[in-house]
């Protein structure tokens, strides 16, 4: 059951999640937006071995966010002429202004909630794969992503390296701050040189390993689509008709 | 679209995508504390940093889609990294990227020059404003308060994605390592028109 | 009756920026079942001619072919990009720079679906060639955190589970350790008689292949064909003994360091002296810690215990291209501004640059690149000099001029650090052996013992040197 949504075909997940956000943008009250959003905290909750550590630390900036969204759609909402319900250091809130901030701000909050669950419960490897087998994605951008990816550490290592090699070849340390930035861009160059050359060879090595644009038919390992797959695309459409219908119903 | 790409090419900018997606997603966090302080408007003015890929990859590759495809992938990659605003975001790449791409496909894929980039940097802006004035709902706020924060958007797309990226592409091109790829070869071409 | 698989007509070919031609009316062909070498100066065209063949050039690089090359009778642009390597596995110079994948398996794993195997029979392809090539245990391991000499292991790997008809060899030996290496050369005889397996090879150390060849064709320094016939046996090079000039004051003192990266100690405390004038020669098995060990030396790894003193050395990596800072390669050798422009003429002069001090630095060959990087390191004025596996890719006068070169700086007090597979220029040069195995130190020797202790150097898969006799006589 905990395995569920990790398990779960990533294209499938990608336009469950996908399908619901842009649904989403067509409602403007707060209650569709939280009901959507605490059913996919449940998902989440039972359906998901996630780290829920790293869920809060991931989840922070985005709250900060929202609460940004709040304000500004309280202060710069577009007035609607009715009469305020609240006033506050000499800006007026309507109660549509105030329906509509808290609605934003719901928005937000559901739609990292919904990132962090594809994020956190999905491959990047297997999510590649998986739109090249089941969305026909070219082969040749599938593969080129992938390769891509895998050079992601080493860009890290990298950019240290290079940095350790700069100092030993005799490029000065700045001592002020600015000066330190401004020099990021000495750093920069090379690392976009490296990842030109990078991406050369790693053509090369695709190339000479009989990487001719195709599709492979074989896989050593097929990612699989599943009755289970569609179960729960199922089900994750229900929770999204069932918070409009609620936000529809609730609204009124 | 693809078949005329060589390989060297799509892995080129797949790989522009993932360090410019790393880029991006620092930029997001940077702007989410500043979101937090003063609302969406913190993003405008630094909102060209997110169309910037499209442009040096376009300058490089100068094929239809060397725009629309890297800033993309740069989107994918921040959701592939696990903490962006996610797939939601990929959208706002393509959209993103299809501006910009919009401006080369007006004059043919022949120019690469300021002009062009800026007004590359330009139409990209005009596409996420237009898309984001219906996802994120700036419809709810102010008419002049969303003016605002167009011109600021538009601005930013030409001076940092714009500007800033024809910098990076020239001195890139400096290094000598884009041999074998359109801008080493146009080289001489339009470089200065 | 034998087919023939590549045949070059008069073939030219020159880089779209350039106006000299690298390759230059080259004529052969190469027929099933034949063990060729590829054999000329440094930076003659030898890894472009095979880049011809495996058809990735010129397609990747736009550059200028003239005359006919076909490839198993059919013209070369008939192929589609990737298609000729179906038949035709590589194995590249740069050892950094031929993956794709992340670990082992999925490189592995790539390869056969590119070639449409049928998943049943992928697994036992993939067991039964990592079993071949002993690398069984790194089935899972990520490649990028391999060790240069394994790196190009685990792509001869992935070139022999394609199960080609050709395979083109870039200096295969180069970063593999002497057993390794030798064992390398039994395999690939294996294979020639199991399945008659065409091999094309590039290589410097040709004495080391003894007789597996049956043909050589040599090119010069303008990338022409100057000879093709049958092989005759090589003798290693060699070097004019030269006195030692260690002195006694110490140069370089490290006391008990480690490295640990991501909870994996990858080097056990280890230290030693080396002493103002000395050249410390460093080998080892692959994969034993040896470049791991340079590089907390100089500060690229962080060092988890330990001191070293000088903290400011030279060091010349194993893959030289991060070093690099200039647009030209002469600016790379001025860059410190230590030395004096005559010094820096007389480096490019002698290490075979003076032609290549406007290119650069990333696009000349391996071997130039790697010079590129010792020349910067002379130039730069420091007292210790740590250099990773610098006769690698070299040719026969590259190796004799380096090892002047650092006879030269002995002389004024330089200490040396290097770390090679090469036993005949360690014999010659080194006036210590430090032996390094599974991340620990067994010991730092006096080159006049251990030449002579076969077993110790075998648990460390190092061979005697070849003419070790002449040196034991030199020191007696
Ligand atoms: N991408 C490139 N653009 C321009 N010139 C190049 C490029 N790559 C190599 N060269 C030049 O072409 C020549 C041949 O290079 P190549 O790599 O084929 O030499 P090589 O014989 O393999 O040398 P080595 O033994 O050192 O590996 C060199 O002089 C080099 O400077
Ligand atoms: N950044 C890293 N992360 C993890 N493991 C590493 C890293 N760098 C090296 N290693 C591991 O440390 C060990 C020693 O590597 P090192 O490169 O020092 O070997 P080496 O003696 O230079 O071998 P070779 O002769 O093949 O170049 C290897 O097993 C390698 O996999
Ligand atoms: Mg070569
Ligand atoms: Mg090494």
């Amino acid at each position: 059951m905990r395995q569920l949504l990790h398990d779960m075909n990533p294209s499938v997940k990608f336009v469950a999640v996908t399908l619901a956000m842009l649904t989403l943008a067509f409602f403007f009250d707060p209650w569709t937006p939280a009901l959507f959003w605490i059913g996919i905290i449940l998902m989440q909750v039972f359906w998901s071995r996630i780290n829920w550590k790293l869920w809060f630390v991931l989840m922070l900036p985005f709250t900060l966010g929202a609460f940004g969204y709040l304000w500004t759609a309280l202060v710069f909402g577009a007035n609607d002429g009715s009469e305020a319900i609240l006033t506050f250091a000499g800006i007026s809130v309507t109660e549509e202004q105030w329906q509509r901030a808290l609605s934003l701000s719901f928005r937000v909050m559901a739609f990292s909630t919904l990132s962090l669950l594809f994020a956190l419960t999905t491959d990047p490897v297997k999510f590649v794969m998986s739109l090249m087998q089941q969305l026909k994605l070219s082969p040749k951008l599938a593969y080129g992503v992938m390769v891509s990816y895998q050079f992601l550490p080493v860009l890290k290592d990298e950019f240290f390296q290079i940095q350790q090699a700069q100092r030993l070849r005799g490029v000065p340390v700045e001592e002020s701050w600015w000066r330190r930035l401004l020099n990021l861009r000495h750093l920069l160059l090379p690392m976009l040189a490296g990842a030109v050359r990078k991406a050369e060879r790693a053509a090369f090595a695709m190339e000479a390993r009989g990487f001719t644009g195709k599709a492979p038919t074989e896989f050593y390992r097929p990612i699989m689509l599943t009755k289970t797959d569609f179960l729960l695309a199922t089900f994750f459409l229900c929770v999204l008709v069932a918070s409009c219908t609620g936000g529809i119903l609730l609204t009124d | 679209m693809l078949k005329s790409w060589k390989l060297k090419e799509i892995v080129l900018m797949s790989l522009f995508g993932v360090v410019f997606g790393i880029v991006y997603l620092l930029a997001i966090h940077l702007g989410n504390i500043w979101a937090g302080v003063i609302g969406p408007i913190a993003y405008e003015w630094m909102f060209g940093i997110w169309f910037i890929v499209s442009i040096i990859s376009m300058q490089i590759i100068r094929k239809p889609g060397a725009a629309v495809l890297p800033e993309t992938l740069a989107a994918i990659i921040e959701v592939m990294l696990g903490n962006a605003i996610g797939p939601r975001l990929i959208l706002s790449g393509v959209i993103q990227g299809l501006g910009a791409e919009a401006a080369f496909a007006v004059t043919g894929y022949k120019h690469f020059n300021l002009a062009i980039m800026m007004l590359a940097g330009a139409g990209a802006a005009v596409f996420s404003f237009v898309y984001g004035y219906f996802l994120s709902g700036y419809a709810a706020l102010d008419p002049s308060f969303v003016a605002l924060m167009f011109t600021l958007r538009v601005l930013s797309g030409m001076i940092i994605a714009g500007i800033g990226g024809k910098y990076l592409a020239d001195a890139l091109l400096a290094t000598g390592s884009l041999r074998g790829y359109a801008i080493s070869r146009a080289k001489k071409g339009d470089a200065g028109a | 009756m034998h087919k023939d698989v590549f045949t070059l007509r008069d073939v030219s070919f020159r880089f779209p920026e350039d106006d000299k031609e690298i390759l230059n009316g080259v004529s052969f062909t190469i027929r099933e079942g034949d063990r060729v070498t590829i054999s000329g100066p440094s930076g003659c065209g030898k890894s472009t001619l095979l880049y011809l063949l495996n058809r990735l050039y010129p397609e990747n690089c736009d550059g200028i072919v003239t005359g006919d090359i076909r490839l198993f009778g059919k013209k070369s642009e008939v192929y589609a990009p990737g298609e000729i390597n179906h038949q035709v596995a590589t194995v590249f110079q740069d050892p950094d720079s031929q993956f794709c994948m992340p670990t082992v398996e999925e490189e592995l794993a790539f390869t056969l679906e590119n070639l449409q195997v049928p998943r049943i029979e992928m697994e036992s392809r993939i067991r039964d060639v990592l079993e071949l090539t002993r690398l069984s245990a790194l089935r899972h391991t990520v490649i990028q955190s391999l060790s240069g000499g394994m790196k190009q292991r685990v792509a001869t790997a992935c070139a022999l589970v394609m199960k080609p008809e050709v395979l083109l060899l870039d200096e295969p030996l180069s970063h593999l350790d002497p057993l390794t290496a030798q064992q390398f050369i039994t395999w690939l005889e294996g294979l020639h008689k199991e399945v008659g397996l065409t091999i094309v090879a590039v290589e410097h150390r040709l004495d080391l292949w003894g007789s597996f060849f049956d043909r050589e064709i040599s090119m010069d320094h303008s990338g022409r064909i100057i000879a093709d016939g049958p092989f005759r046996r090589k003798t290693p090079i060699f070097y004019t003994r030269r006195a030692s000039a260690v002195e006694t004051e110490p140069a370089l003192s490290v006391d008990a360091v480690s490295v640990k990266i991501k909870n994996e100690t990858l080097l056990f405390p280890l230290s030693f002296q080396a002493k103002r004038g000395e050249v410390v020669v460093i080998a080892g098995p692959n994969g034993s810690g040896k470049s791991t060990l340079l590089k907390s030396l100089c500060g690229i790894y962080k060092r988890s215990s330990g001191t070293v003193e000088p903290e400011r050395v030279g060091y010349v990596p194993q893959s030289p291209e991060f070093l690099f800072l200039e647009k030209t390669i002469e600016k790379e050798l001025r860059y410190s501004g230590f030395a004096s422009s005559s010094e820096v003429e007389s480096l490019l002069h002698r290490l075979a640059l003076e032609h290549l001090k406007d290119a650069h630095p990333f696009s000349v060959s391996h071997g130039q690149k790697r010079r590129v990087a010792i020349g910067a390191m002379l130039a730069d004025n420091r007292k210790v000099i740590l250099m990773d596996e610098p006769t690698s890719g070299q040719d026969a006068s590259c190796l004799q001029e380096l090892f002047e070169l650092i006879h030269e700086r002995v002389q004024e007090g330089i200490s040396f650090l290097i770390v090679t597979h090469d036993m005949e220029f360690a014999a010659a040069a080194a006036n210590s052996v430090i032996l390094i195995k599974d991340g620990r130190m067994t010991g730092k020797f006096a080159a006049s013992e251990i030449w002579q202790d076969a077993p110790l150097l075998a648990s460390h898969q190092l061979l005697p040197p070849k003419g070790a006799d002449q040196h034991a006589a030199a020191f007696a």
